[in-house]
């Protein structure tokens, strides 16, 4: 039953035009990407900075450089919002719509059924980060004809490397993954709001809203000592594995953080739904 | 079938429902009436294991509900407040959807209970494109998918039109008779409640005011409509002469008890009085729910 329960929440999940706001938007983002990147300036700068540290532009503006740019940019404009924007949906909205009410007549527990619309969240996120970096590539690799070589740079991370081809889409390829990974965060954030007695909108902007505090907070000097505290700090995780030599035991302790966090958020969600009256 | 013991919920401040002791025999249609706010819906919720009681206990079946909530559901089919269902879906989809959270589906139950309700045309359609008269069919199918022994329909007929009330009330009749399913129907409609309702429960302000057979209570007092040609003075007369309690603004009387229609007629003519009409009234589930309601406001003054 637990399988055809999943199916479930994930057919309703995909059926509404919401969920797929979020896929959509990315597309959208991708292309205007790609578009700011055909402009002077911007493709200036990109070869500037590549041969000022000894590369040929002509082999690394390409496919798996691009996708990684358009992953960087998108997660960072958009990534958040789609992920909270959906999971901040999922509980809030059937008690809104009263459908909860319709569901929690039937014999079901409410543990189990929180159980199942969170792992349908987390299949939705998964998916949506899985689509991105998969659309990211697919359109680098179609504006420039090719995989090429993958440049990485990333200030905030102070990463700077250089892959070939092959490594390269092993090393982005993994990196997607684990970002899929890390923005489960979101979702269990997103989805704890959810469970309390909150329209959908606000357990939305409550996630955001704790999301910017934080990356305000950690991108402030006099917590730099804070650093490991902040979701931000972990969540970037994915970014590290862009490294010469992956810092695997930094990453683990991020991915258990996280881990832990994500627990913590879907314990207090839970309490608060099962403790719940649900009466209009 | 139910039976709820000292059971006690508030919202807050407000006492949503006040030490309820309610007992529902198997087998009946059994009622719940009261205002907007009596605490009917809270009750449902109650026994739904929607709403925790602050105090008391619930019991379907003799499962506890608080303690044992899927056991006590078990064959329980229910509509709680406003049929909602995902519009976006179809009928079908939605009853499969609320079927599995607790069973696998039962295609040919699904086939059987839409027949039931009449929802065969358009069960394929999104619920989106469903009247409000569709959708209460569509939560009663949803309702009797798990092969209930005990339905609790809350508020069946709220926003239905006359068409849609009289349809949703046969319903009702069937599934008792045919179905031989016990029913606990809330509603503040007392037409719907006085045709559907073998026993029933009133309640005001979270408490409960009376529970039982209305028909039986005081059925040795009926009422009556006299028309004659001193109205005024006969009326008077009928108080004074002990035949009658009291006269409506409407002309009904109220006889005293072991009073009987003939008497009063046998009194008017003796004195006088040119009868031109005189018939006995039955007494309507709404004069026994007022006056319920206002013995209670009468006794808090």
């Amino acid at each position: 039953m637990f399988a055809t329960q999943l199916k479930n929440e994930l057919l309703k999940l995909f059926a509404r035009k919401r969920t797929h706001i979020g896929f959509g938007a990315f597309l959208v983002v991708q292309v205007l990407i790609l578009a700011m990147l055909q402009l002077p300036k911007a493709k200036r700068a990109f070869a500037n900075m590549l041969t000022n540290n000894g590369y040929l532009p002509e082999e690394y503006y390409a496919g798996l450089t691009l996708g990684l740019l358009i992953i960087v940019f998108t997660i960072s404009l958009l990534g958040g919002l789609y992920v909270a924007l959906v999971s901040g949906d999922v509980v809030a909205k059937e008690v809104e719509d009263g459908t909860m009410r319709m569901i929690l007549s039937r014999p079901i527990s409410r543990l189990r059924l929180l159980t199942v619309k969170w792992l349908a969240c987390a299949i939705y996120t998964f998916t949506l980060i899985t689509f991105l970096g998969a659309t990211s590539l697919l359109a680098g690799t179609i504006y420039r004809h090719g995989l090429g070589k993958l440049f990485v740079f990333v200030p905030q991370e102070s990463m700077f490397s250089v892959f070939d081809s092959q490594e390269g889409l092993w090393r982005y390829c993994r990196a997607v993954l684990i970002l899929g990974v890390v923005t489960q965060i979101i979702t269990a954030l997103a989805f704890m709001f959810s469970c309390y007695k909150m329209k959908p909108a606000a357990a939305t902007i409550l996630t955001l809203s704790v999301l910017f505090v934080d990356f305000v907070l950690r991108n402030i000097p006099y917590f730099a000592s804070f650093q490991k505290y902040f979701i931000s700090y972990h969540t970037a995780c994915w970014v590290r594995t862009y490294a010469d030599i992956v810092p695997w035991w930094s990453i683990s302790e991020s991915l258990v953080y996280l881990t832990a966090l994500g627990a913590t958020f879907w314990i207090a969600g839970a309490m608060a739904f099962c403790a719940r009256d649900f009466k209009s | 079938m139910i039976a709820l013991h000292g059971v006690t919920k508030r919202f807050g401040q407000r006492l949503a429902v006040d030490n309820l002791s309610l007992t529902v025999p198997r087998g009946g249609i059994f009622g719940l009436l009261g205002h907007n706010g009596a605490g009917k819906s809270t009750s449902i919720g109650m026994l739904l294991g929607q709403v925790a009681p602050d105090a008391g206990e619930v019991y379907i079946a003799g499962v506890d509900v608080v303690a044992d909530r899927r056991k006590a559901l078990a064959r329980v089919g229910a509509i709680f407040e406003a049929p909602a269902f995902y519009d976006y879906l179809t009928g079908w989809r939605n009853l499969r959807l609320f079927c599995e959270y607790s069973a696998p589906f039962d295609a040919e139950r699904g086939r059987e209970v839409v027949k039931l309700v009449g929802l065969e045309k358009r069960i394929g359609d999104r619920v989106g494109t469903y009247s409000h008269g569709m959708r209460s069919r569509l939560a009663l199918a949803q309702a009797l998918m798990p092969r209930p022994e005990l339905l609790i329909l809350d508020e069946p007929s709220e926003g239905l039109d006359p068409e849609g009330i009289h349809e949703m009330r046969n319903l009702i009749l069937r599934l008792n008779k045919e179905w031989e399913l016990t029913i606990l129907f809330s509603s503040h409609l007392l037409t719907e409640v006085q045709q559907l309702c073998s026993e029933l429960a009133v309640m005001r302000e979270g408490k409960l005011l009376f529970v039982g057979d209305w028909r039986e209570l005081d059925a040795d007092r009926h009422w009556v409509r006299v028309q004659v040609d001193r109205q005024a003075e006969a009326e008077r007369g009928l108080c004074a002469a002990g035949l009658v309690e009291h006269f409506e603004y409407d002309g009904r009387g109220r006889l005293r008890a072991n009073v009987a229609v003939p008497q009063v007629a046998s009194w008017l003519v003796a004195q006088g009085f040119a009868v031109r009409a005189i018939h006995p009234i039955e007494r309507t589930l709404e004069d026994f729910y007022l006056e319920t309601i206002h013995v209670r406001d009468a006794a808090k003054k």
